[in-house]
């Protein structure tokens, strides 16, 4: 995905002081950059320190969101919602933030969203030419990216969720195509669309899934370039050309919302979903959807879109779903995960079930978060959950370089961590961004307060870092003014 | 929100332009008609109602006209045969008798569909036109108004009310001390919270105000006051540590708005005197009456050189003087004094409407007991005033102030009463500038003395009673309340809704309440003030309080119920959330009764547990209830959509605040535990989780604050929990 282009002097400000952009320049185009993995591998001096007063190249006022911003072809592209029912994406240019085009959707009706996620959640995607972004009650749209004119849009059904979340899922962008997973409690499904066209080129239903947010990522092994992509229970190969699935690895959690990343053949997964191994759905929506807390669930506590799963699983006709029943209506008998702490290397390729023959190693342990992904960065496996609670793991065997170690900042995380020139960026929910040495003992470089809410993955590009707060939007580079 | 502003809306009536309502189809039209020469509070009640019309209604037009047009076919009519000429032909003899708190809903048959909306006086009709949306679905809470989620269509027919208040004062008490209630609000959200009340017919407000308040000056014997605090002198800094500073918008202090960057004492008390008024003006704008309450015997401490021999009062960052042994309750010093305090407040604010006179907490002015009784026995029936048997009851009372405190209070209180008899021999104490005479009311008077209330506070004035600090333990001991006298002497009670010294916990007290609401009614109380910090959890309570006032078997779960299936849409939510409350009472009650002041907002509020001792089975009963609550909250919130989503998230995410804040509690007495017991590594990583909880308490908080007192209260855990607990984290870090 890295892109060529000619050499750019841009004199920033009127105090003239510049920043040249490398030759070859360096691109993060999707969610968590390159393939997802969080690194940015041609930025050799990201900035150290920054703040909302030191090292900012420019900020602007987005209003709210938690889409990550990309950077393509020295365009940033971010989204935000501008009213309360208006949706936008918009172009910047990525050395001076100029805000180059702006454009809006009407919603419609939004639905109902459980806090932190927004209804700007979806990450763009973007090969240079074309933006293409996901909402909730649209579907897929591709703007130009050069004037954000639209290109075609490609209308998908509503997502549901049994528990309220919200859509938050992203799309990516595969040689000619838009790959999208859209795993929710109603009709999950992977759809591959004609990235100049919006036609389908195929679409695999995923119907033993539950809602869930990984983005696919490719693994090429053995030779194959397989699409890879984390859902309830079953991490799954698929073929990118035809959608087929390839092979099933039987040994994932109920509840996905990490992505996991690519190292080699390898692929890494760390996965926590609440409560233990026997915890399957039902019990969830027994405590949370049976309002009435009789021990079964009625039609009129749940969604209207659930309706026809529930008179699915109704065996008796009763009107009430009850103990297995509730399975037979939201969770496929064949998948019925449940709950605990996870991380995994799992070897790409291969056929069938592999849910034996290529796991490289498998742990329970409770380092990682539900939300915040891995980081597979100079050959250890980053985690960190709330707490700032981060552990490290070898990438060949597994085994522990650190764990239960606090990165010196407190509170949520939901944004993953990404790295560039040596450096490890911990983005914490309270707006400090915590700065580590990429190294085997865990170091502190340096913590640095953007002044609002991160929700969403930072960028790092051309050793500038693009940090999408709950508001805004910064450029953080270092030698500025 | 639209303002009552009487200029505008005269403008637009007389050319019946307001239209309120988004008109899709064929509309329907209503003219809302409003007396030519009406006050300006029925102006407000027309512009109100026809605001709420246009949202209740589908595919209606509304406007405000003074004559009704020929072609209208639907009618609605404000004010009174007195202030609205069509109400008085529309009405003739059909007007009911009502008081000028009666409320008067009537739907009219004829040629067109007519509905009279008025009342017994202006407020009234104000009132009225709030308890007409109420019927339609409309339920006023402390931060908005939840509409119905779907338009009905217009119909004004059958409506026939009648209402009198059951009880006639209804006081809705603010400022207040500490950062995390509303001494930290601006103007702007005072109007904004006052309009609230003004839609659940509160009808009297107090300010209630300290010696150490910005809010005046005075002069004796050569003395200014200087004074001029906010939050007892406390200061709460914002940096790039502070837990959840996002929610101070840059700002490198927590500051009540109104007070913002101002540093000297004079443009503290310009600033204060300005934001006093305000309030009192926003009130009066809404038909409520107001008050101030003064301590009257305690002074800042500059007075201490005028007062030979006062003392340093009890309170904190000890900020007052208050009288000792050297004066007596005929004091001519003291007299002095207290009139020239007096006087300023009335001619600072000379709109006011009463004065309450708050005997003092901590009555440490107890030397003169005997001289009191003597002062006062003249009043009172012989042998109701025996001061050893007082004192025996206040001795083996089960009140807070029971045991020596019983004994002080009762003493202190008897001095004070003595001083104010004394002092109410000067009838010109309480005139006005424009002659009026303003109302009385003696707060605080010991429940010792309640069967002779009526005897022994200056004739004319009303009382204001305080039995004990929640209201758990005022109903248990609500005995007391049948010793009033209520039919000689005006007589309300403090109902505490949720309790500085249980703290900044979520707390609800509905059941308690609804106790002690039956009983005012039957006992021929007047009404009840409020008493409260934080708001966050009260709307429950703060809505059957509204309600019960107006209706004689209101119990709190129908209220509760009601409220909660009005706003859901959800009856099975509904249970829920009543179940939910019930769980946060609990946990307050539990709080309440092992351990007063357990979450009190002061320094040290959550270090005090660092120590080692055993942690307590209740602890982890509140923390199931809590839990429970939580639990009940997030579930009821799942089920629904609309208008109460947002209010139920607020609640839930506070209730995870509270489960973090009780482990961090917990986590600290672990770690003084490991500590005494020689182990610093436990000690360590106890104190670690403690300032993880902590942090985390914070944070969440700081994803909803909605308002001040939430802003406060984040500023206050910084200070008082944050950063005492990560100084001794670092201190042990250290291996000091």
């Amino acid at each position: 995905m890295r892109r060529t282009a000619a050499v750019l002097t841009i004199c920033l400000m009127a105090a003239g002081i510049g920043i040249v952009t490398p030759a070859s320049a360096e691109d993060w185009p999707q969610f968590r950059g390159p393939n997802a993995s969080g690194i940015a591998a041609d930025s050799t001096n990201p900035p150290l320190t920054f703040s909302v007063e030191e090292n900012v190249a420019w900020s602007v006022e987005l209003g709210r969101g938690v889409a990550c911003p990309i950077v393509v072809d020295g365009r940033v592209y971010a989204t935000t919602m501008t009213e309360d029912a208006k949706f936008a994406v918009l172009g910047f240019d990525a050395v001076t933030g100029e805000q180059l085009w702006k454009t809006e959707y009407e919603t419609g009706e939004l639905p109902e969203i459980t806090p932190p996620n927004e209804h700007a959640s979806s990450t763009p995607a973007c090969d240079g030419e074309t933006v293409f972004v996901h909402f909730s009650t649209i579907g897929l749209i591709a703007l130009d990216a050069t004037d954000g004119t639209e290109r075609w849009k490609h209308l998908l059904p509503m997502p549901f969720y049994l528990m309220g979340w919200g859509a938050a899922n992203s799309p990516i962008v595969y040689e000619d195509m838009v790959i999208f997973n859209l795993d929710d409690d109603l009709n999950p499904y992977l759809i591959a669309l004609d990235k100049e066209t919006g036609s389908i080129r195929w679409e695999t239903p995923r119907p033993d899934m539950l809602g869930g947010y990984s983005v696919p990522v490719l693994c090429t092994a053995d030779g194959r370039t397989d699409l890879v992509v984390a859902g309830t229970g079953k991490l799954k190969g698929y073929d990118p050309a035809t959608g087929g699935e390839l092979w099933t690895c039987n040994s994932l959690l109920r509840t996905i919302m990490t992505s996991p990343v690519v190292h080699e053949d390898r692929i890494y997964l760390s996965l926590q979903s609440y409560g233990d191994t026997s915890r399957v759905l039902k019990y969830a929506l027994l405590q949370w959807r049976d309002t009435n807390q009789d021990g079964k669930l009625e039609k009129s506590e749940l969604e209207s879109a659930f309706h026809d799963k529930f008179d699915k699983g109704d065996a008796d006709q009763d009107g009430f779903l009850i103990d297995d029943e509730i399975d037979a209506a939201f969770q496929s008998s064949e998948n019925m995960a449940g709950g605990g702490n996870i991380i995994q290397s799992i070897r790409g390729g291969g056929s069938g079930d592999v849910t034996e023959s290529a796991m490289v190693w498998s742990l329970e342990n409770k380092a990682p978060s539900n939300i915040a992904s891995p980081l597979a960065y100079d050959g250890r496996l980053l985690v960190v959950k709330k707490g700032g609670i981060s552990a490290a793991f070898d990438l060949v065997d597994g085994s522990t370089i650190w764990q239960k170690k606090r990165v010196r900042n407190f509170g949520n995380y939901y944004a993953s961590p990404i790295a560039a020139g040596g450096r490890i960026y911990v983005p914490g929910e309270n707006g400090q961004i915590v700065v580590l040495e990429a190294g085997p003992d865990l170091k502190l470089l340096a913590k640095n307060d953007v002044g609002d809410s991160i929700i969403a993955t930072p960028a790092i590009a051309n050793n500038r870092l693009y940090v999408r707060t709950l508001n805004k939007l910064y450029c953080f580079a270092e030698d500025m003014p | 929100m639209r303002t009552g502003s009487s200029v505008l809306l005269q403008a637009a009536i007389a050319l019946s332009v307001i239209v309120w309502g988004t008109v899709t189809g064929a509309a329907e039209h209503v003219t809302v008609v409003v007396g030519p020469q009406a006050p300006r509070i029925e102006q407000y009640a027309a512009e109100e109602l026809a605001g709420q019309f246009g949202r209740l209604f589908r595919d209606v037009d509304v406007s405000v006209a003074s004559t009704i047009p020929a072609d209208a076919q639907y009618v609605v009519l404000i004010g009174s045969p007195k202030t609205n000429p069509a109400v008085r032909d529309a009405a003739r003899s059909s007007w009911p008798e009502v008081s000028d708190q009666g409320l008067v809903i009537q739907s009219l048959s004829g040629d067109r569909d007519t509905l009279i909306v008025g009342g017994g006086s202006p407020v009234a009709t104000l009132w009225a036109a709030y308890e007409l949306g109420h019927r339609l679905g409309v339920r006023y809470l402390f931060r908005g108004d939840i509409y119905p989620g779907e338009q009905r269509d217009l119909n004004l027919t059958g409506h026939v009310v009648v209402m009198e208040p059951e009880l006639r004062v209804r006081t809705w008490r603010t400022v207040n001390d500490f950062a995390v209630g509303p001494e930290s609000w601006g103007l702007t959200d005072h109007r904004a919270f006052l309009r609230q009340l003004a839609k659940m017919k509160f009808n009297r407000v107090m300010l209630s105000v300290y010696p150490w308040h910005p809010f005046v000056t005075y002069e004796f014997g050569g003395v200014r006051k200087e004074t001029s605090l906010l939050w007892f002198g406390e200061q709460y800094p914002v940096d790039g540590d502070t837990v959840g500073k996002k929610v101070f918008r840059g700002a490198r202090l927590f500051e009540n708005p109104d007070f913002a960057g101002i540093e000297t004492p004079q443009e503290m008390t310009t600033a204060g005197i300005k934001h006093l008024q305000g309030l009192i003006d926003a009130a009066h704008q809404l038909g409520m009456s107001v008050g101030i309450s003064i301590s009257p015997l305690e002074f800042p401490r500059e007075f201490q050189s005028v007062l030979p021999g006062s003392r340093v009062g009890n309170s904190l960052n000890q900020l007052t003087i208050v009288p000792a042994a050297e004066q007596g309750p005929t004091d001519e010093t003291l007299i002095e004094l207290v009139k020239s305090k007096i006087s300023a407040y009335v001619n600072t604010y000379p709109e006011i409407d009463r004065l309450y006179l708050t005997l003092p907490e901590f009555p440490e002015w107890d030397q003169h007991a005997d001289e009191a009784i003597e002062i006062l026995k003249p009043h009172a029936a012989p042998g109701s005033l025996d001061l050893e048997n007082l004192i025996t009851r206040a001795a083996e009372r089960k009140l807070i102030a029971s045991g020596s405190r019983g004994k002080q209070a009762i003493r202190g209180n008897l001095v004070g009463l003595a001083f104010l008899r004394t002092l109410f021999s000067d009838e010109t104490l309480l005139k006005r500038p424009d002659g009026k005479t303003l109302g009385l009311v003696i707060t605080s008077v010991d429940p010792a003395l309640f069967p002779v209330l009526d005897r022994l506070v200056p004739q004319q004035a009303e009382t204001l009673n305080f039995v004990d600090y929640t209201a758990r333990r005022v109903a248990e001991n609500r005995e007391l309340l049948k010793d009033v006298p209520a039919e000689n002497v005006g007589s309300q009670l403090i109902i505490t809704l949720a309790d500085d010294n249980v703290g900044i916990l979520p707390q609800a007290a509905t059941q308690s309440i609804g106790t002690l609401m039956s009983d005012l009614k039957q006992l021929g109380w007047q009404g009840f003030s409020t008493r409260y910090w934080v708001p966050a959890e009260l709307d429950p309570s703060v809505y059957f309080l509204a309600r019960s006032a107006w209706e004689h078997d209101l119990t709190p779960r129908d209220a509760q119920t009601e409220l909660w299936t009005t706003t859901t849409g959800n009856a099975a939510a509904a249970e829920r959330l009543f179940i939910a409350w019930e769980q946060l009472e609990k946990a307050t009650e539990l709080i309440d009764r092992h351990d007063l002041g357990f979450a009190f907002p002061v320094r040290g509020m959550l270090m005090k547990h660092y120590v080692p001792e055993p942690i307590p089975d209740w602890w982890q009963e509140v923390t199931d209830a809590q839990t429970q609550y939580m639990i009940e909250l997030y579930r009821a919130h799942g089920a629904i959509n609309g208008g109460a989503n947002p209010l139920l998230f607020y609640y839930a995410k506070r209730s995870e605040y509270a489960l973090e804040y009780l482990g961090a509690v917990k986590a600290i007495r672990e770690a003084a535990l490991a500590k005494d017991q020689g182990d610093p590594e436990s000690a360590i990583a106890h104190l670690e989780q403690a300032l993880e909880l902590t942090y985390n308490c914070i944070n969440t908080l700081s994803d909803v604050a909605q308002d001040q007192s939430d802003r406060g209260l984040i500023a206050v855990l910084n200070e008082y929990a944050y950063r005492p607990l990560l100084a001794e984290y670092e201190k042990l870090i250290d291996g000091d």
